[in-house]
């Protein structure tokens, strides 16, 4: 009988081509702002976390400061903390690790026309060769000015400075400088073995995708002649840590964190999957509130469904009666104008659907022309079976009161009507 | 047993602000298998006893009872499925649904008694054939004169084959000489099938082909009469 009643249901539609267009266009123009809104969405998300993974490698973890990361974000967290790097190497699953402390130094350069030595209070960074080495998705390309090169892993005493600092302190490749450390460690001399170079712009290079962007006002050194100046790390900045294969990250991440943090290390451990989690709940508020404000011209959509529905009804209150006359009960007549009702909304559903799809690949690109990224396009099923669903009970619901009302109609009046 | 029995039947009804009172205390007794013509000006409540001997309308007072069951004991369903199985109408303005076929028109009352679709079809085309519409089937309603018209609204009166047949003015929107057809088909109905069918009407041509004419007048009966 329901195949009957979609063939009825569908005979009346096509008789009422314009109005049904109509209604079905005021149905998918919702439905096309909703879907493309969402895909647009799904595919950021999609872009950001591949990006993610890309740098991050989902055999990494960094070891962050206490509270500078997710829900548990906290003012009061410090940004440095205590770390015993040497330890952590051993820990069971872990590969490998480098890490970054820092300092502020009182660094002597050489001396200018003059005779005087060129010094100050200058940050010095101590870099894990590892970093460079293992970690160079992190580092990203980083380039010292010709005749220079950067530190490799048996270098004690050798520092790689920034531009700026270089001029400030007169020194180019091959030449000295001294830091001072703890007042009870002697100073040393370091050899500047590279400058890097500043991008082709003035700029500084973007180093550290990590967010730490390769400064040139910094002077970098090998990360274990740091203990020579200032004892055992308690100003680390950020911890990489890459676990062996096979190994879950996870598991290991949360392991590193609870044994850490009771040898006194204040630190967080960030998996990959704590990024794309928090990437992912960004964007699916993003674009759970823009489809939000879609769903407002699905809901006129609904009232245009609603709209004809009345129209249809009044206008085939004969029919209604006929029907009625000859046999038809009162929830025979309701389906009718549902499945009625619920078609255009699945039509427009369709279309929608379809439209959404375009209009979300033409976006994809366009945003990702202007950002020059590529953006993933994403037709998600679950969201293409949600929609149509969805359409189709938007038409249904919206012709439940029309259907209601036509049901209800007293047969003889019905007929009488003109 | 008669098939229809009415005894006192009155109907009202409000018409704006005014009360309609129909019918006013009628009896009508309709055996199996005879034609019945209904005759009287306008006003006179034909069409409101029409619509009760159908069970389409519920008496206000007085007892209704169809093959002996009481129509005021019926639920709204249970009358609507008595209508679909025992009663076959014909209307003067044709009443087809305008955007489906002819077959698919003969089939409609079927399909709400969930016949299954191919004997359904079956069913429409041999009453198409029998009402001499076999080349019309798939005509809409607006491709067809208005004698073809009426006759495909016969076709589906008898879809279910019904006991009853009610007409209301079937001819009164045709010329005499498809009027002439039409109620010969009609009658060929009482005489070869032994149906039972009622008439409202103006038309002389139709008196007679009926065995009986009644005429009704303020919502009563006021004149029985045998035709020869």
């Amino acid at each position: 009988m329901l195949r009957d009643f979609l063939v009825l249901a569908g005979s009346s539609i096509l008789h009422r081509k314009i109005r049904s267009w109509l209604t079905v266009i005021g149905v998918f123009i919702g439905i096309t702002a909703v879907v493309a809104l969402i895909s647009v969405g799904l595919g950021l998300e999609r872009t950001i976390t591949d990006e993610v993974a890309k740098v991050f490698g989902v055999d990494t973890f960094v070891l962050a400061p206490r509270g500078s990361f997710g829900a548990a974000r906290t003012s009061e967290g410090s940004d440095q903390y205590a770390l015993d790097l040497e330890w952590l190497r051993t820990l069971d699953g872990v590969l490998t690790a480098a890490a970054v402390r820092q300092r502020t130094a009182f660094v002597q350069g050489q001396p200018g026309p003059e005779g005087r030595l060129a010094q100050g209070f200058l940050p010095v960074m101590g870099l894990s060769p590892e970093l460079i080495t293992s970690f160079s998705s992190f580092v990203g390309s980083l380039e010292v000015e010709p005749g220079g090169r950067l530190f490799q892993e048996a270098d004690r005493v050798v520092a790689v400075l920034g531009r700026e600092v270089a001029t400030r302190l007169r020194v180019d490749a091959g030449q000295t400088i001294v830091i001072a450390g703890d007042a009870d460690k002697p100073e040393i001399t370091f050899t500047v073995v590279g400058i890097l170079a500043t991008a082709d712009d003035g700029r500084p290079q973007q180093g550290f995708t990590s967010g730490m962007p390769a400064s040139a006002t910094t002077i970098y050194i090998p990360y274990d002649t740091m203990e020579s100046l200032w004892g055992p790390a308690q100003d680390v900045l950020v911890t990489l840590v890459r676990t062996a294969p096979g190994r879950d990250v996870d598991e290991v991440a949360n392991r590193a964190q609870a044994e850490l943090r009771a040898r006194g290390s204040r630190v967080t451990a960030i998996t990959y999957s704590d990024i794309s989690s928090a990437i992912g709940t960004v964007t699916s508020t993003v674009s759970a509130f823009l489809a939000g404000i879609a769903g407002i011209s699905l809901l006129v959509g609904g009232v245009g469904v609603m709209n004809t529905m009345f129209t249809s009804v009044l206008e085939r209150t004969k029919e209604i009666g006929i029907m009625k006359a000859v046999g038809a009960k009162n929830s025979h007549i309701l389906s009718i104008f549902v499945i009625e009702s619920g078609m255009m909304g699945l039509v427009g559903g369709i279309v929608g659907t379809l439209l959404g799809l375009g209009l979300s690949a033409v976006a994809s690109a366009i945003i990702g022309r202007m950002f020059d990224v590529r953006i993933a396009v994403v037709a998600s099923p679950v969201l293409i079976t949600a929609t149509l669903g969805g359409s189709f009970l938007l038409g249904a619901v919206a012709g439940l009161w029309p259907a209601r009302r036509a049901s209800k109609l007293p047969v003889v009046d019905a007929l009488r009507y003109e | 047993m008669p098939l229809l029995e009415l005894a006192g039947i009155t109907k009202d009804y409000r018409l704006g602000k005014t009360f309609v009172h129909a019918l006013r205390g009628l009896d009508l007794t309709i055996e199996q298998g005879e034609i019945v013509a209904l005759m009287g000006p306008s006003g006179s409540g034909k069409s409101t006893l029409m619509h009760i001997l159908g069970a389409l309308d519920t008496p206000t007072s007085g007892t209704a009872a169809f093959d002996g069951q009481s129509l005021q004991q019926l639920s709204e369903n249970q009358l609507v499925t008595l209508r679909g199985r025992k009663v076959g109408f014909v209307f003067q303005t044709f009443n087809l649904v305008p955007t489906l076929s002819a077959q698919k028109n003969v089939e409609l009352p079927m399909i709400f008694l969930g016949v299954p679709k191919r004997k359904r079809a079956a069913r429409a085309k041999e009453l198409l054939t029998k009402v001499g519409l076999a080349d019309r089937i798939r005509h809409k309603p607006n491709e067809l004169s208005g004698g073809e018209r009426q006759r495909v609204a016969i076709a589906r009166a008898l879809a279910n084959n019904p006991e009853i047949i009610l007409a209301d003015e079937p001819t009164g929107n045709l010329d005499t000489e498809t009027g002439g057809t039409i109620l010969e088909l009609l009658r060929r109905l009482s005489v070869d099938d032994g149906r039972t069918v009622v008439l409202v009407t103006h038309d002389p041509e139709a008196v007679r082909i009926a065995g009986r004419v009644i005429r009704l007048r303020d919502g009563r009966t006021v004149e029985e009469t045998a035709n020869a």
